[in-house]
């Protein structure tokens, strides 16, 4: 896989760079702010994008407002933001074009290194991955919980995993539980609020989320 | 006295000199003296206008044969109430605004005049005669309650004299150069044929005995002598008649102290509040990416580590884990560097023991020695304790930056109910409020708490900064 990691933290940086080769990644080029990783996504076109939010000059968004751009510019590269922290509002505008290849995680999560690969690799791939605490945000934030309130604690578990962007496969390994009883319980969940079934992990991710939102 | 002393004392005194000769030519003069010239035009022209219009109005009226009528001063004086506070509103603000102008005196407005009353509705040439009365009323009333209004009118009659004063200090200039002038054109218009005996001429002074005669060229030099007497002593008199209006000006054309104190309070509080926001963004900003980003730093690292240790099944690559716990561990130690900054950036663990024990603390560290003398029988409140201190901390990081100073003495005192907190360094000075916003943060700081800055830093030093505050906040 090939990856351009944007982060201006000299020493995270480092360590990103680190983990992605340690794994055989390839990283084309590591920068320090949003216009550097514009012209370096267009120059090598990588697989995906490791982007921090707040990045030089304003210290604000930049990170997310390149991310957006290289998102309409050349969606065939997966964007995985890093940040320390989670912003609903950041979370729903990555995911409106509705086209996957995404990412949302807290900057902690690079910790559990096989996860956060994990996670890089899918969103490559064109699917998702949302930190727990984006989900767990966005599940407080819904406004339809009469429709949540059906389901059972095990349904709602797998429901986050699924919003996460996990496979029926990753949810049955996280949950110590059967693939035909995650395939079982989405069935579930996907009749209680609603949603039509639908192939691929990541069209079910923005149908969930989706739901979420409205 | 002994040599040392009288050398001293000799340099005093040539300083004195030095200060004396320069003073009719300092920057600051031409503003003074253009100010004493139309403050004391203004201050005497409205007052002559004033009684020029009420005697007009009693002469015109018609009354009992006698020259100026009763009726008519009766009446100039209604109108006069009527007008007065307006009218010295209005001249008070010209003289604001000139005080602003040419001493930079920047007194604000005082606040606008109640607002006028409505008379009733009527119906018909009664009613008009009613609503006409009422108005009058009405705007009688509002004058006599326009406070700020009457302030101007009393600053308007206080001006009388200062006028007159004023005008003297302008005399001074002008009899001083006509003076001085003497023997520059004596010898042009007095180069009679001799034998011809022409009338002394008269030379003012603008002192009590008045004038005197100048008759030969000679004589001259005594007109010169008297002028540049004149010339010398007119920077100061200008000055002490400015220094007169000065107070007038600030008590009486200003918004009242109350007013102001209003006007104060909403600036401080406006600059706390701001204060804090800003404070919690910096911390939020040190946090962001100094200690979290440290320990997410860590975090990777010691994941890194574990994979490496928990993959291979056979032996692990023990070279490579001691370099990422090493880091790690690097890392830690920073986060915790940082962290314990941070903490003692917003609030110094010694200020718990007390201002002085604090203030050892902080001296102790620094570069340039410090002598240090704390005497505070009382014990601030806490906010107290901890403006005195980062204004210390400050003033001295200040010292150590810019001064290049030897020695700093840092004095914590208790003068009249006031904590006084004075660092003093004997290095290059020049220190200056208006450049350094360092300065100006402290002021501000002081300000919150009616506490004030007191700064001496001439060029060349050296630097001495008092700080005032208040015991209790």
């Amino acid at each position: 896989m090939r990856v351009v990691i944007a982060e201006d933290a000299a020493l995270l940086r480092e360590g990103l760079i680190r983990l992605l080769e340690d794994r055989g990644h390839r990283v084309c080029a590591a920068v320090a702010d949003g216009e550097a990783l514009r012209a370096a996504v267009a120059e090598h076109r990588p697989d995906a994008a490791v982007v921090d939010i707040r990045m030089p000059p304003t210290h604000t968004d930049e990170g997310l407002r390149a991310a957006l751009d290289l998102r309409r510019d050349h969606p065939e590269t997966g964007v995985l933001i890093l940040s320390q922290y989670i912003e609903t509002r950041y979370a729903a505008r990555l995911l409106e074009g509705g086209a996957g290849g995404v990412g949302y995680l807290l900057k902690e999560r690079v910790a559990d290194v096989a996860e956060f690969a994990d996670g890089l690799a899918r969103v490559a791939a064109g699917g998702t991955a949302l930190d727990p605490e984006v989900v767990a945000q966005l599940l407080r934030a819904s406004r339809r919980a009469d429709g949540l309130a059906a389901l059972t604690p095990r349904e709602r578990d797998v429901l986050a995993r699924m919003a996460e962007g996990r496979s029926n496969a990753g949810i049955a390994a996280g949950l110590h539980i059967s693939g035909g009883s995650v395939e079982k319980h989405v069935a579930s969940i996907f009749g209680k609020l609603g949603l039509p079934p639908s192939e691929g992990d990541n069209r079910r991710v923005l149908a969930v989320l989706r739901y979420l939102r409205s | 006295m002994d040599v040392t002393g009288t050398a001293t004392a000799g340099a005093a005194v040539r300083a004195g000199i030095r200060a004396a000769v320069r003073a009719p030519f300092a920057s600051r003069v031409p503003a003074e003296v253009l100010y004493a010239a139309v403050a004391a035009l203004l201050g005497l022209a409205v007052p002559c206008a004033v009684l020029g219009f009420a005697l007009a109005l009693g002469m015109v009226t018609p009354g009992h044969g006698e020259n100026v009528s009763i009726y008519g001063l009766v009446i100039a004086g209604v109108v006069l109430v009527l007008a007065a506070t307006r009218l010295a509103r209005g001249v008070g603000a010209v003289h604001r605004a000139l005080a602003r102008r040419l001493l930079g005196e920047d007194v604000r407005a005082p606040a606008g005049p109640p607002a006028a009353a409505r008379g009733g509705r009527g119906a018909g040439a009664r009613g008009a005669v009613t609503r006409l009365v009422a108005r009058l009323v009405a705007g009688l009333r509002d004058g006599l309650r326009d406070g700020p209004g009457w302030r101007a009118a009393a600053y308007l009659g206080l001006k009388i004299p200062l006028a007159l004063v004023q005008s003297y200090a302008l005399t001074c200039w002008i009899t001083g150069l006509v003076n001085v002038s003497y023997p520059f054109w004596w010898r042009l218009f007095r180069n009679h044929a001799p034998g011809v005996r022409l009338d002394p001429v008269l030379v003012f002074t603008t002192l009590p005995v008045g004038w005197f005669h100048v008759a030969t060229y000679a004589g001259t030099f005594a007109a010169f002598a008297v002028g540049a007497a004149a010339l010398l002593a007119a920077p100061w008199v200008t000055r002490a008649a400015v220094a007169i209006d000065r107070p007038l000006i600030r008590g009486l054309l200003g918004p009242g102290r109350l007013a102001q104190r209003v006007h104060d309070l909403e600036l401080t509080r406006a600059r706390a509040v701001d204060d804090s926001a800003a404070l919690l963004r910096q911390v939020e900003r040190d946090l962001h990416d100094g200690a979290q980003m440290r320990l997410a730093a860590l975090a990777l690292h010691l994941g890194l580590a574990k994979e490496k240790l928990g993959h291979a099944a056979g032996a692990p690559d023990l070279a490579g884990v001691r370099e990422l716990v090493d880091a790690a561990h690097r890392g830690a130690k920073d986060a915790l560097a940082e962290l314990r900054d941070l903490a003692r950036g917003l609030h110094p663990p010694a200020l718990d023991n007390g201002l002085s024990d604090a203030l050892a603390t902080l001296a102790a560290g620094s570069a340039i020695p410090v002598e240090l003398v704390s005497d505070v029988p009382v014990r601030p409140s806490p906010a107290i304790e901890t403006i005195a201190y980062f204004c210390a901390a400050e003033l001295l990081a200040n010292a150590a930056k810019h001064s290049h100073a030897d020695r700093i003495a840092i004095r914590a005192t208790e003068q009249d109910g006031l904590l006084v907190v004075t660092v003093a360094d004997d290095g290059v000075g020049g220190a200056d409020p208006a450049r350094g916003s360092g300065l100006r943060g402290l002021a501000a700081r002081a300000s919150m708490v009616d506490g004030r800055i007191d700064i001496s830093s001439p060029p060349g030093g050296p630097t001495r900064v008092a700080v005032a505050l208040p015991l209790r906040a």
